[in-house]
């Protein structure tokens, strides 16, 4: 089944993807820092085993992954794809995962909290994820009870997240905007309609690939739909403002803007070693190009997908071996040559 | 703004140092300010993102150390943590330590979050027992209702609360001759108490 990242979804052109993450504990346990190993265990076994009613829930099925035997590499490739997220990295404990066939929809236990929801979806649909996201709070809900206050609301780990325990996040694509002299002082400006956005990839200069998070700063005070709401408007200004400075640019000067994104795809298409920073670099203008309409696949291909494709824990994975830089460089390539489409 | 180490990355956390009374706010990109030394709050940069505003919440207004000196001794009885330990990693131990450090935390969460009242959804499962005297109410829209009882009174509300729960804990642990326990619940409540008066 094709995963969540495979599909296209261009509504909003420099929208690249929607998620909504839900950070909920059980009334009953400590919360994870606090938790033994023993407890640990016996609430993600209770975890896992009253959800089984979740498979063929809505016509999903899902997955049960030990995110406690699981190895390194197996870990840092789920970071990448976005499934788990860095503080659980290198936790020792007890956790464990229920993922779906396509990777949208999955459950963390025992990570930073009990339990973490989360919802991707290709494109702007932060309503979308937020209702199935909710949904499936109320499934676990109607099974355990949560920590909840009247005052303070869902009670999490972290004081950042308490409240509605909700970040609603949106990935935009912004190579034009983010060169512009006034990108960051927009960044900031950001902060004052409560959203926060940060490289994707990497601060300033160094976030190759142009791609950008935007999210709620703030989890308290507001409801769900409301936060989501900011951070969906915050991307549409965005994308929004990407567009004219790429229509300007078009119009003055199209050769040169056409002949960047072809050559981009020459590289990526045949060149025999690529790093990183160039691999992440010709995919950004590949992405523009194909999204403005200058240049066409002869098959329907998501660059996104490539982008997640070439990371480092997922070419180690598909070449079943460690590789040093310089191997990567050439599996970097090779992925990219299999990858790329013909154009038409 | 620049990061005021390296001047080549985006400034986004601002440190707000205070020295004898006096305030000093300096501006570091992330990166930077992971390589630096916080001392206690170092730990704060290895976690999820927003806790540069937690960190300046925290060392911001009152002193850390002054104020943490007052409430050292306070415990969370459910799960240990010391409210040293909570400043120092930022993070609570069980749901409890949110009522067990109320008092000493609402500001910083308040300042934090913008707010102190959470709006939207509930918890629409609950065990009765559990969602008090609000439990009636229709789920998913709620919300306007928490606002409408006065700041002031609530809160003070939830601190008298939290005496009276170790209260109770104190005569249990009596009862039982715990009295370990029953020490630490007495020093939380004299701490409890003599931070109510501090406040007023
Ligand atoms: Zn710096
Ligand atoms: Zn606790």
């Amino acid at each position: 089944m094709r995963k969540w990242y495979e599909e296209i979804d261009q509504s909003y052109r420099n929208v690249v993807s929607s998620k909504v993450r839900l950070a909920r504990n059980l009334e009953e346990y400590v919360f994870p820092s606090r938790l033994s190993e023993k407890d640990g265990r016996e609430m993600v076994d209770r975890l896992c085993k009253g959800l089984e009613e979740l498979n063929g829930h809505e016509g999903c099925s899902y997955e049960t992954v030990n995110l406690e035997t699981v190895g390194e590499l197996d870990r840092r490739d789920m970071k990448e794809r976005r499934l788990i997220s860095t503080a659980i990295l290198n936790k020792k404990a007890p956790m464990a995962m229920l993922v779906s066939e396509t990777e949208d929809v999955s459950l963390v236990f025992n990570g930073t909290d009990h339990i973490r929801i989360q919802v991707l979806t290709p494109g702007l649909h932060l309503s979308e994820a937020w209702k199935k996201a909710s949904q499936l709070d109320d499934f676990i809900n109607a099974r355990f009870a949560y920590a909840f206050d009247e005052k303070y609301g869902y009670l999490t780990t972290y004081p950042t997240n308490v409240g509605t325990g909700m970040k609603a996040s949106v990935i935009v694509h912004l190579p034009s905007l983010s060169l512009g002299k006034k990108f960051s002082s927009m960044i900031t400006d950001m902060g004052r309609f409560g959203v926060t956005i940060k490289g994707v990839n990497g601060e300033g200069r160094e976030n190759y690939g142009a791609l950008y998070e935007i999210s709620n700063q703030k989890t308290m005070g507001q409801p769900e739909w409301e936060l989501a709401d900011l951070v969906s408007k915050a991307a549409i200004q965005l994308d929004d403002q990407e567009n004219q400075v790429r229509a300007m640019a078009r119009k003055s000067h199209r050769l040169e803007w056409e002949d960047e994104v072809y050559k981009s795809y020459g590289v990526l298409k045949y060149a025999r070693r690529l790093s990183m920073k160039d691999a992440m670099t010709f995919l950004s203008q590949l992405m523009a190009g194909s999204a403005d309409g200058l240049i066409h696949f002869a098959e329907p291909c998501s660059v996104y997908r490539m982008m997640l494709g070439i990371q480092t824990a997922s070419l180690q994975k598909k070449s079943h071996k460690p590789l040093d830089r310089a191997e990567l460089d050439v599996a970097r390539a090779e992925y990219l040559r299999e990858m790329l489409p013909e154009l038409s | 703004m620049l990061c005021e180490r390296c001047k080549i990355r985006e400034a986004n956390i601002q440190y707000t140092e205070v020295i004898n009374g006096v305030k000093t706010d300096h501006h570091f990109c992330a990166q930077c300010a992971r390589e630096m030394d916080f001392g206690q709050y170092s730990a704060l940069f290895e976690g999820e993102f927003p806790f540069a505003q937690f960190l300046s919440a925290l060392l911001g207004g009152e002193s850390p150390a002054r104020k943490s000196e007052k409430y050292q001794q306070i415990v969370c009885p459910s799960c240990g943590m010391t409210y040293q330990e909570f400043v120092d990693n930022s993070s609570f131990g069980c749901a409890d330590c949110y009522n067990v450090f109320d008092v000493l935390i609402r500001d910083n969460i308040k300042q934090l979050q913008g707010s102190d009242c959470h709006k939207g959804k509930r918890p629409v499962y609950q065990n009765p027992a559990a969602a008090g005297e609000g439990g009636g109410e229709s789920p998913g829209d709620g919300g306007e209702s928490a606002g409408a009882v006065s700041e002031g009174g609530r809160l003070q509300a939830s601190a008298e609360e939290q005496i009276r729960v170790l209260e109770r804990k104190l005569k249990e642990a009596l009862r039982l001759e715990e009295y370990e326990t029953a020490a630490l619940c007495r020093d939380q409540i004299r701490a409890l108490k003599e931070g109510m008066r501090t406040d007023a």
